[in-house]
């Protein structure tokens, strides 16, 4: 760990709304080419980090780096994924068109996207499983087809740096397991996936890093270091064992 | 009157008629574009509350130009409904209040405070709250554009025009941000595309049009052309080009037919118009195809005799003996009535997914399969095997 790349490094990071601080003097070095579950409970500032780290919240203190610079200069590196419920899914526009809107950042203001972007986003539409619905309007899509398609949005990006915001949340089994492939073969690749994540079974699994977090970073570190009864007892404030079978 | 002022001038365009259905089909196209995204990032009461904010706006204006369709006097007004924007987020940001409250609290201040100032300066100012409330399509051809003694048009056209094509450009090169931005606002900050400053520019876009065309259509009217149009074309198309393209047509439709209805009923054209779009809407959300109301209770009485029909060949599956297969026995047993198994045999065997021979009803292969996946797709909730039901079957989608 020590010769490894630092992808994502954050220094003393505080967000808060309203005054209330929802994460507090947050420091946590990310190192190149994990995949980083963030587990925490409800409220305890997952969703808040990514977003400060995309600048997409302003926090009341601390800095954020990706690859030593900060996020604005690194847009291209990074492709993220929000919460499926943060959108309107009804929406008038297509699976293929969701997945477009990943190449807008490469193309930046005004310019739009060609030929170029189409195939790319057919290619990411294909490699998530979903090339057969790209006409399909995305409210006709199941939950986990919605999922997918966010991810191929994320692919289409070609980033080093991914950023998921619960993509388990609401899927089958089936998708659940595309999914987590897809990440496992984004780190062979070397890119560095972080996600927030709800079901603490499956951390071992899935992930081979991991970061506790309830408004304060409770430990960050690779699963089987520090994936135990007494992190979690810390990060829930209750014991491991009821945690896991809830 | 208006025949003597028409001859005294030299013309372009002499036919009053045309000119007023020209000013209104520009005005119809130039709300329903910025009313398109209104009504996707949810925001249509915001055009309300701009349309009457902008009043002290256009009061001030006009003590400062004199001229109701001056530049100068567009841009403060428009600047008040910018105000009005970010007055409402601010109430809303403390959280004490949710944003219709906001919205509830701040227009009707600001458009009270241009009430007192019109009440206060009535004699000098040529503007009645009347006119601005409702305005009037009839008089817009008597404000003529003269450049060094030649008439150009109406002024309210040239305004509206320019609005228009504005309107039009920024649409043409902001599209893609746009989309992005109302669908998806975390991932267009993270792109890069500010969702503040796309907010904030279809914010002024819309005070602006709305200024403009306050006098045309006066304040209430103005946010018909606006929502309306978005919210027909809404139940029509999962494509946001043609919910623009739509939009724009309502909108042209509308003015041109609530010209004529205005001119059959001798009433107010603006209030004609809206009356019109009114009918359009009722129309469409009665008969769209998909999201409209009828194909919504029709779906939901198929989905029912699906339902049913699952039901149905579940029990087909389970029993072998035929005692339990016996069509009479069916209805008894499932305790349906007459009406649905009927319904759920016919649609059984429009499918072939049952023989009856001798009353004796039992699944075919094709019927055994679909029961398994159905089941199948009940119990997991995977879709990838039932993708091919979807079509047949409304209850397999989404």
């Amino acid at each position: 760990m020590i010769d490894r790349k630092l992808a994502v490094s954050v220094d003393d990071l505080t967000v808060a709304y309203n005054y209330k601080p929802v994460l507090w003097d947050i420091d946590l070095q990310i190192p190149e080419g994990v995949l980083m579950a963030i587990v925490g409970p409800n409220g305890a500032g997952k969703s808040t980090l990514i977003k400060a780290i995309l600048g997409i919240i302003k926090p009341i203190a601390g800095s954020i780096a990706i690859y030593n610079k900060p996020y604005k200069k690194q847009r291209k590196l990074v492709a993220y994924v929000p919460q499926k419920g943060s959108v309107d899914w009804d929406f008038p526009t297509t699976a293929l068109d969701v997945v477009m809107m990943g190449t807008y950042g490469s193309l930046g203001w005004i310019k739009r996207p060609g030929q170029k972007e189409k195939k790319a986003s057919l290619e990411a539409l294909e490699k998530v499983g979903m090339l057969s619905f790209k006409n399909r309007q995305i409210s006709q899509l199941s939950g986990g087809q919605q999922q997918r398609v966010f991810l191929a949005r994320a692919l289409v990006q070609d980033a080093s740096i991914y950023f998921m915001d619960e993509p388990f949340q609401g899927v089958d089994a089936t998708t659940e397991i595309a999914i987590i492939n897809i990440l496992k073969e984004l780190r062979k690749a070397g890119k560095t996936v972080i996600v927030v994540h709800h079901d603490l079974q499956t951390v071992p699994e899935y992930f081979d890093w991991v970061t506790f977090l309830n408004v304060k970073k409770i430990a960050t570190g690779p699963v089987k270091d520090i994936f135990n009864d007494d992190n979690l007892t810390k990060t829930y404030g209750i014991n491991y064992k009821v945690a896991v079978n809830k | 009157m208006p025949l003597k002022i028409y001859i005294i001038n030299k013309q372009i365009m002499t036919n009053p008629q045309i000119e007023i259905q020209l000013i209104a089909v520009v005005v119809a196209i130039a709300c329903a574009i910025p009313g398109v995204f209104l009504v996707l990032r949810k925001m249509a009461l915001i055009s309300d509350a701009i349309s009457h904010s902008i009043l002290p706006g256009i009061v001030i204006g006009f003590f400062i130009t004199q001229d109701l369709n001056s530049p100068l006097l567009i841009l403060l007004a428009a600047f008040t409904g910018v105000i009005t924007v970010v007055l409402v987020e601010m109430i809303q940001k403390t959280g004490l209040v949710k944003e219709d409250t906001a919205i509830g609290l701040v227009f009707p201040a600001l458009f009270s405070i241009g009430v007192i100032l019109i009440a206060k300066n009535a004699n000098d100012v040529h503007l009645d709250v009347d006119a601005v409330l409702l305005g009037e399509l009839a008089f817009a051809p008597f404000d003529r554009l003269l450049i060094s003694g030649m008439d150009m048009g109406p002024q309210s056209l040239w305004v509206m025009g320019v609005i228009l094509l504005i309107t039009l450009g920024l649409l043409f090169l902001f599209f893609k941000e746009l989309k992005v931005s109302t669908f998806d606002t975390g991932l267009s900050s993270a792109l890069g595309f500010s969702p503040l400053i796309l907010h904030y520019g279809l914010m002024s876009v819309s005070s602006v049009t709305v200024v403009g065309a306050f006098d045309a259509v006066g304040a209430i009217l103005v946010v018909a052309l606006m929502i309306a149009p978005a919210a027909t074309a809404y139940l029509l198309t999962s494509d946001l080009k043609k919910m623009l393209l739509l939009s724009v047509g309502f909108g042209v439709f509308s003015a041109i037919a609530g010209y004529w209805l205005a001119h059959l009923l001798d009433a107010s054209i603006s209030g004609s118009m809206t009356t019109v779009l009114g009918i359009v809407f009722l129309l469409v959300y009665l008969f769209a195809p998909s999201k409209g109301l009828l194909s919504v209770l029709y779906r939901q009485k198929q989905q029912r005799i699906e339902v049913s029909l699952i039901t149905f060949l579940l029990h087909l599956n389970n029993h072998q003996e035929e005692n339990e297969r016996h069509v009479n026995h069916l209805n008894e047993h499932i305790n349906w009535q007459k009406v649905r198994s009927k319904s759920v045999l016919e649609l059984a065997q429009k499918n072939n997914m049952i023989g009856i021979e001798n009353n004796i009803v039992s699944l075919t292969d094709k019927g055994r399969e679909f029961t398994n996946l159905a089941l199948e797709y009940i119990i997991t909730n995977k879709d990838e095997k039932i993708e091919h039901m979807k079509e047949d079957f409304f209850l397999f989608r989404g």
